[in-house]
């Protein structure tokens, strides 16, 4: 393998990338792979398929790395084909990327506020597999929204153009999101004070 | 104002929306959007429910922002992506020789045979992690109470690192257990006390104790030194996978401690493990 001398930049990366160098590959994907394979996991909930998602995000960049001409970040750049490349998954799977449903939830599976959880706070840090968990259980529509934004740091007008709904959708989504996130949470944590 | 009112632009105050977001959004909710933030603040400041749930909101909104690239992908993802470059051809380079070839003749043929000889032991230790793996998860209250017994107090080191976060009294080779030290008065009682429960609370006192980080065992020595003969950025990315599953390691099983009943946690340690003897098998791949 040609090593790519110590220090290299992103830049020259690309460049050496461009020109078919195997470890100028290996050192965006190291750049990247955290960010990418994050960002799948939590879209998909699913570390099997988010490994292939992640690969296949990695190759559609590498087989393009030709044309980048540096215009955006190269960062954001795999980002957004990051995003369609799950995206593209989950409509082939014919799973909700939004829901177009505003007013209608059926919280059967969901613990309500009423029952118990109520008095619980959610003062101080929350823990990050529970949090974690309680991303995972949110519905497909919400959970994409709620990744992109305040995971991923998309804003709304993003959002909107990528998954195909309006900004407002996407604000309402986010803001049920993280409501039955707190529910989540605050039941999570009840749960957990009762056994002690 | 109404908590109904003030709840329907919170999330436009917790965002930071410049004021033209709610010019932009007044078709679809134009009674809430002509609130001005001034007066939400103040009922913020009144009304110690919504107060409380815009407080919880931002919480959740920045914990979250921590868990962008939080995760790191197994080490197969990049093999199986250089190996699809080089199919497709975009891999054009040819192979630079490795600098140990230009060396006299017998050094090459020395690290080479070091080197595949030294991998011979990854196949059985990445196995054994594995079946260790899922041996500590399923005996994991039952070590915690064996650990801290006083027959086993006083021998048992801190068994976590980042390096090397092996179980304490699993038989793999790695750290000492107090059946090394003390053979044999120790077992009969660790066996008996494995029948027991652990309890929450003692549990949750280990947690920092667990979280002690030992030197790295022989095994990820010895793993670190086959790898030191490979490439700058091979054997870069390969210690640096090994740091990661190791903390991963880490932090579950500090997790698990603490929460000896979550099943997801138990099986996402044996999945950290199965990572690790991969990384190994990986490494051993590699080599040969």
């Amino acid at each position: 393998m040609t090593d790519p001398k110590p220090g290299i930049t992103e830049r020259e990366a690309i460049e050496q990338a461009q020109q078919g160098n195997e470890a100028a590959f290996e050192v965006l994907y190291n750049l990247h792979k955290r960010r990418v394979y994050s960002l799948c996991l939590r879209m998909v909930s699913n570390p099997v398929q988010a490994e292939d998602l992640a690969q296949e995000a990695f190759l559609q960049l590498f087989r393009k790395i030709a044309t980048f001409r540096g215009e955006s970040a190269f960062s954001t750049w795999l980002h957004r084909m990051t995003v369609n490349v799950v995206l593209m998954q989950l409509r082939k799977k014919n799973l909700p990327v939004v829901s177009l449903e505003e007013t209608l939830e059926t919280d059967d599976q969901f613990p309500r506020k009423e029952f118990g959880a109520k008095d619980v706070k959610l003062t101080g840090s929350i823990d990050r597999m529970q949090l974690q968990r309680a991303i995972d259980r949110l519905p497909p529509g919400y959970k994409s929204v709620f990744v992109l934004h305040d995971i991923e740091g998309f804003e709304h007008n993003e959002i909107a153009q990528m998954v195909g709904c309006s900004v407002g959708n996407s604000k309402s989504q986010l803001h049920k999101a993280r409501l039955k996130l707190r529910d989540y949470l605050k039941f999570m944590r009840a749960e957990k004070a009762k056994t002690g | 104002m109404k908590c109904s009112d003030v709840e329907q632009v919170l999330q436009e105050l917790l965002d930071g929306e410049p004021d033209s977001a709610f010019e932009v959004c007044s078709s679809e909710n134009t009674a809430a959007m002509r609130l001005a933030a001034p007066d939400v603040e103040a009922h913020l400041k009144s009304c110690p429910a919504c107060a409380e749930l815009a407080a919880d909101l931002k919480l959740i909104s920045n914990q979250a922002h921590q868990l962008a690239a939080s995760e790191e992908p197994p080490s197969r993802v990049w093999v199986r992506i250089a190996a699809e470059l080089r199919a497709e051809g975009l891999i054009t380079e040819p192979t630079k020789i490795e600098p140990v070839s230009i060396r006299p003749a017998f050094i090459p043929a020395l690290i080479a045979s070091r080197a595949r000889w030294s991998a011979w032991w990854l196949a059985p230790i990445a196995a054994g992690l594995i079946v260790a793996g899922s041996f500590v998860v399923s005996h994991q209250a039952a070590l915690q109470v064996a650990r801290h017994t006083p027959a086993t107090q006083a021998t048992n080191p801190a068994t976590v690192s980042s390096l090397n976060p092996a179980p304490a009294s699993v038989s793999i080779p790695g750290p000492k257990t107090a059946a090394a030290t003390s053979p044999a008065g120790s077992e009969p009682a660790r066996q008996e006390l494995a029948q027991k429960p652990a309890r929450a609370t003692d549990l949750a006192g280990r947690a920092a104790e667990d979280a002690v980080e030992p030197a790295p065992s022989d095994e990820d020595q010895q793993f670190l030194s086959v790898v030191s003969t490979m490439a700058p950025y091979t054997r870069a990315s390969y210690k640096n996978e090994l740091q990661a599953v190791n903390k991963d390691i880490l932090e579950t099983q500090a997790y698990v401690n603490q929460n000896p009943g979550d099943m997801d946690a138990r099986q996402h340690l044996i999945d950290a493990y199965q990572q690790k003897a991969l990384l190994y098998q990986i490494a051993m791949d590699h080599v040969q």
